[in-house]
């Protein structure tokens, strides 16, 4: 409780006496920061900014592939530039006021201006033409992006992107130009230098789907049917992640855009769906893995009517639950939605525990082959899986 | 009832715990309202605290991703309406009446009965914390995440029910300073001769009159859903998550002018009383808080640019949010031109101002680059997006709240804070607050999403986030000196006489601390900045004013009397929105509670309504006057 003193006329001059020597070491502080010391700093600071902006970075919006980001980006620099320049002048009247207009002993009272009609509308008038300029210049960039160029139309991959807690599925609907559908999960393969068009959807809640160094976000919300595009310039592996708080996994919502050259990605689509070779062990698995199909296929595409019952499932409450098609699972070079290489090791960790490698997921959470956060199968049983699984090429 | 209330004596006692709890003057309304935001500020700051060692390094198991996002959704619920809000709330309450030359708020017990909705409305949030169910989906809690099948416990209630009560707090407060500043300033305070603070609170308070309806109906649109099953955003029964979005950016942009335009309102008061010049171009600084006010309602979309509003929807909101930039970069320029030319003191209030237009300046420029919906695309839920906020609402909102904490801490207790302490708070808190929060531009930029519990460090994102924690002890340390100045200056600081700044306003013609009164004779205004034209014409007549105006026998004036009834109406209010956490197995009546918390909040209005004016037992005819 404040017990508020009365007021009481006069005000020493000097303040109480202190034990901590505060004035002394304010001073010295201020003595530092002058001179050599203060364009070191500066240095530092300046060279530390240019280190941040990383254009290598996995996810780097700087270090762009295509002509989406390429146009956000240049809008960005641009726009960095002006900010830059108006930081400069206003930050540096700012400072130059503090400066020059400080205090002095002595001072009479300043001249009482109240205002200066001609500075106040110059400066109402410079930004506001400075905004429309850049103003006009954003929509016409946002037109230009909003869909693939004329150029591109008739030559355009398609691809349905399903955002589900917390995994993407990807399905083409003609991947070759004859009709053949894939179902596949958190690795998108395109071939190089195509225009793709993206329709997001969404069975669960709002997820967004980004992929920094090709194209900016866009939001993947159920009952809407949002799309994006984009078009890879260079062969290569790019990242993205959920960019829409999702729920307890949200960072864990990881996928990959595996760019391949024409030949390497027909490989692959003719490839897909084939009867794998399975081994003595592996056939064993796939007995096991009867369990497991009721959340994932593993033998070819999706039929959505399944995968409806799965999330009406889930939505009543029971197990079950849309997961991953597995198809092409041992083509893939991570699992779990970006977040682990596949291979044996990282496999059994995963089948043992899920929430070792991605806590609040939902296998480990729903899936029959646990009871009580412990793996029902043998270990025997679980390297039979793993053989399956890795034999789904 | 009515023989049960004219019975019930006006409580009488003057002081302890009970004078307290019963009070409706604004100035003590305005402490308590102060010391709670105060502690909720410590709060939310402590579980920043606990997001930044988490972000410290890479793959970090310090806590679970539930904690986490528990963490942000209260870091961020609490900091906007349990902190920023009521900090300003208490300004309003303890400075305007003084700066408007009038004895206390239109309605005094509505007054007391906002600070109590608003207490029980945050202790009901944060009794999420006892019961282990916190709510965990953000502050903007997005549908359908916060539907019943993805939001399973009772997390997402505690938070809607608990911000519905923190709304009728706000709506109630911000009723009674649209009527106090319109009806009861001083004679000859026109409109135009309003300090700049009082504009500012004034459009404030429109702007939450206007807005919390909007989010209200949003709030009990998603109770129902969770509670009785409709399907406003579910999508699996037809509903249109879209729709909770729009409902909360109606409500969410003019909510950010409602956290900032108070930390301009003091700075603009701060800066000419130690620049020693008149604010330039007043009429101008005014208009422009009022022109964002207005345009505050058509940009809600910018928060909505990557939804899929299409470029034509994201083309308007592109230009009206670029344009909003030009009546905050007037205020900017009008600042600084009334520091040119002046004598400027860099006392610690001055320090936190300049803090406030230096920092704002790069939330602005930020902020105009993701107006920019194509650049926009890149940065919407990247930490480039927390740099922003917390440069506006952190550079911006708390540097300005420092700032009028130094500046009228004397005109409250009598007594000056530590300049040497002061000085010290500042720049920790400025030089940690860069350290945390510039690094978070280039995180964005580099591709960190907002709201993530962990990452890798094969993503570059190591250093930038271990510089970021390291800022957080800074600012920590900052807040540190700051509550030992404050502890230390409530009791022993140097006595400030009733005039420390020389400055222009009226609150500063009386005494320190304000007498109940406030004002023994109602003043005379004569001019904008009223007490400097007083001061100046007295010194040039050689007679300088020394002293504060005299006091008077309180009894000789009449005052609003204490009350019972504000904190019984606010308790109904509390158990009203409490009583839906509890379901219970009946037919046709599963949650009987409210009911009891109705009664609650009948009696309590009907006790109001039939109070005596009196504090003594009255009976008969004066009572129904």
């Amino acid at each position: 409780m404040l017990i508020l003193p009365p007021d009481r006329a006069g005000f020493p001059a000097q303040g109480p006496s202190r034990r901590f020597p505060l004035n002394s070491i304010l001073k010295s502080t201020k003595q530092w920061f002058q001179g050599k010391n203060l364009l070191a700093l500066g240095i530092l600071v300046a060279s530390l900014l240019l280190v941040a902006c990383d254009a290598n970075a996995k996810q780097s919006t700087f270090g762009t592939a295509g002509p989406v980001a390429e146009k956000q980006l240049l809008l960005f620099n641009v726009l960095l530039w002006v900010m830059v320049v108006v930081f400069i002048l206003v930050e540096g009247a700012l400072l130059y006021a503090a400066i020059r207009f400080r205090r002095r002993p002595g001072q009479p009272l300043p001249k009482q201006t109240h205002g200066n009609t001609v500075l106040e509308i110059t400066w109402t008038v410079i930004p506001t033409i400075l905004i429309l300029g850049l103003g006009v210049w954003s929509v016409i960039t946002l037109f230009e992006i909003d869909k693939p160029p004329a150029s591109a139309a008739d030559n355009i991959l398609d691809v349905t992107v399903t955002g589900h807690q917390w995994w993407w599925e990807f399905e083409y609907p003609d991947a070759d130009g004859n009709g053949t559908v894939i179902t596949t999960a958190n690795e998108l393969r395109v071939p190089v230098g195509r225009a793709v068009e993206v329709l997001l959807q969404s069975d669960d809640v709002i997820h967004s789907f980004w992929i920094p160094k090709l194209a900016g976000k866009v939001d993947v919300v159920p009952t809407r049917n949002n799309r994006l595009w984009f078009l890879a310039d260079e062969v290569g592996t790019f990242y993205g992640q959920c960019a829409e708080f999702c729920g307890i996994a949200h960072a864990q919502m990881k996928f990959q855009v595996e760019v391949l050259s024409q030949e390497e990605y027909d490989a692959w689509v003719a490839g897909y769906g084939q009867e794998p070779q399975l081994s003595a062990e592996a056939q064993q698995g796939k007995a096991l893995f009867a369990t497991c199909s009721s959340c994932h296929t593993s033998t070819g595409v999706d039929d959505p009517v399944v995968v409806d019952a799965r999330q009406t499932a889930f939505l009543n409450g029971e197990p079950r639950v849309p997961a991953p098609n597995l198809t092409d699972f041992a083509t893939r070079q991570t699992f779990a939605a970006g977040l682990a290489e596949v291979n044996r090791e990282n496999l059994r960790i995963w089948l043992n525990n899920p929430d070792d490698i991605k806590p609040g997921n939902r296998m480990g959470e729903l899936a029959a082959i646990y009871s009580d956060g412990e793996i029902v199968f043998s270990q025997q049983d679980v390297s039979a899986l793993i053989e399956y699984l890795l034999s789904l090429k | 009832m009515a023989t049960a209330t004219d019975v019930i004596a006006r409580p009488a006692s003057a002081s302890g715990l009970w004078s307290w709890i019963t009070t409706v003057d604004h100035k003590r309304i305005g402490i308590l309202y102060g010391v709670t935001a105060f502690m909720f500020f410590l709060l939310a700051g402590v579980e920043a605290g606990v997001i930044r060692m988490q972000l410290a390094v890479p793959d970090n198991t310090l806590v679970s991703p539930d904690v986490f996002n528990q963490m942000f959704t209260m870091h961020a619920t609490a900091m906007i309406f349990m902190a920023i809000m009521p900090m300003g709330a208490a300004f309003f309450n303890y400075i305007i009446p003084l700066a408007i030359g009038a004895r206390d708020v239109a309605f005094p017990r509505l007054n007391a009965f906002s600070y109590w909705t608003f207490l029980f409305g945050a202790l009901l949030i944060h009794t999420s914390f006892v019961v282990q169910q916190v709510p965990d989906a953000g502050w903007f809690s997005y549908a359908n995440l916060t539907e019943k099948p993805f939001s399973t416990g009772l997390g997402i209630d505690f938070w809607a029910l608990g911000l519905q009560v923190l709304g009728v707090a706000s709506l109630a407060a911000a009723f009674n300073f649209v009527v106090t500043i319109i009806n009861m300033r001083a004679p000859g305070m026109s409109l135009m001769r309003m300090p700049l603070f009082v504009w500012m609170t004034l459009i404030t308070s429109i702007l939450l009159v206007l807005a919390f309806p909007v989010i209200t109906v949003g709030l009990i649109e998603l109770t129902f859903d969770r509670l009785f099953g409709t399907n406003f955003f579910n999508t699996a029964g037809g509903g249109d998550p879209i729709l909770w979005q729009h409902l909360f950016w109606v409500f969410g942009h003019p909510e950010v002018y409602i956290l900032i335009l108070p930390a301009m309102g003091i700075v603009s008061e701060v800066l000419p009383t130690f620049s020693k010049k008149p604010l330039f171009g007043y009429p101008v600084v005014v208009f422009s808080g009022i022109v964002i006010g207005i345009m505050g309602w058509m940009v809600w979309s910018h928060h909505m640019f990557t939804v899929g509003l299409g470029p034509v929807a994201n083309s308007v909101f592109t230009i009206t949010t670029m344009l909003i930039a030009v009546p905050t970069g007037v205020k900017i320029f009008n600042w600084i031109g009334t520091m040119w030319g002046g004598s400027i003191d860099f006392k610690t209030p001055m320090l936190f101002a300049l803090g406030f237009i230096a920092l704002f300046i790069v939330g602005g420029l930020s902020g105009v680059s993701h107006a920019v919906s194509p650049s926009d695309a890149q940065q919407q839920d990247t930490y480039y997006i927390v740099a922003h906020i917390h440069y506006v609402l952190f550079g911006g909102s708390i540097m300005g709240i420092f700032s009028g904490i130094y500046y009228w801490f004397p005109k409250m207790t009598g007594r000056l804070m530590n300049e040497g302490l002061g000085k010290l708070n500042f720049w920790l808190m400025f030089v940690g607050m860069n350290i945390t929060f510039f690094p978070m531009h280039f995180l964005g930029l580099n591709g960190m999403p907002r709201r993530i519990y962990t990452y890798t460090s094969d993503y570059g994102w190591d250093w930038l986030n271990l510089l970021a924690s390291a800022g957080y002890f800074v600012l920590f340390a900052g807040v540190a000196v700051f509550l030992i100045n404050f502890i230390k200056s409530v009791k022993n600081g140097q006595v400030s006489g009733h005039d420390p700044w020389d400055a222009p306003g009226l609150e500063w013609t009386i005494a320190s601390p304000p007498p109940v009164y406030n004002f023994a004779k109602v003043p005379q205004v004569v001019g904008l900045d009223h007490y400097w034209l007083v001061k100046r014409r007295a010194e040039a007549e050689g007679n300088p004013i020394t002293g504060p105006e005299a006091y008077v026998d309180p009894e000789t004036i009449h005052m609003p009397n204490t009350s019972y009834w504000p904190i019984v109406t606010a308790f109904g209010a509390l158990v009203l929105a409490a009583g839906f956490l509890v379901e219970f197995p009946w037919p046709y009546i599963k949650f009987p509670i409210p009911f009891i918390g109705g009664i609650i909040a009948f009696i309590g209005v009907l006790g109001w309504s039939l109070e005596p004016a009196a504090p003594e037992a009255h009976h008969g005819s004066e009572a129904h006057h």
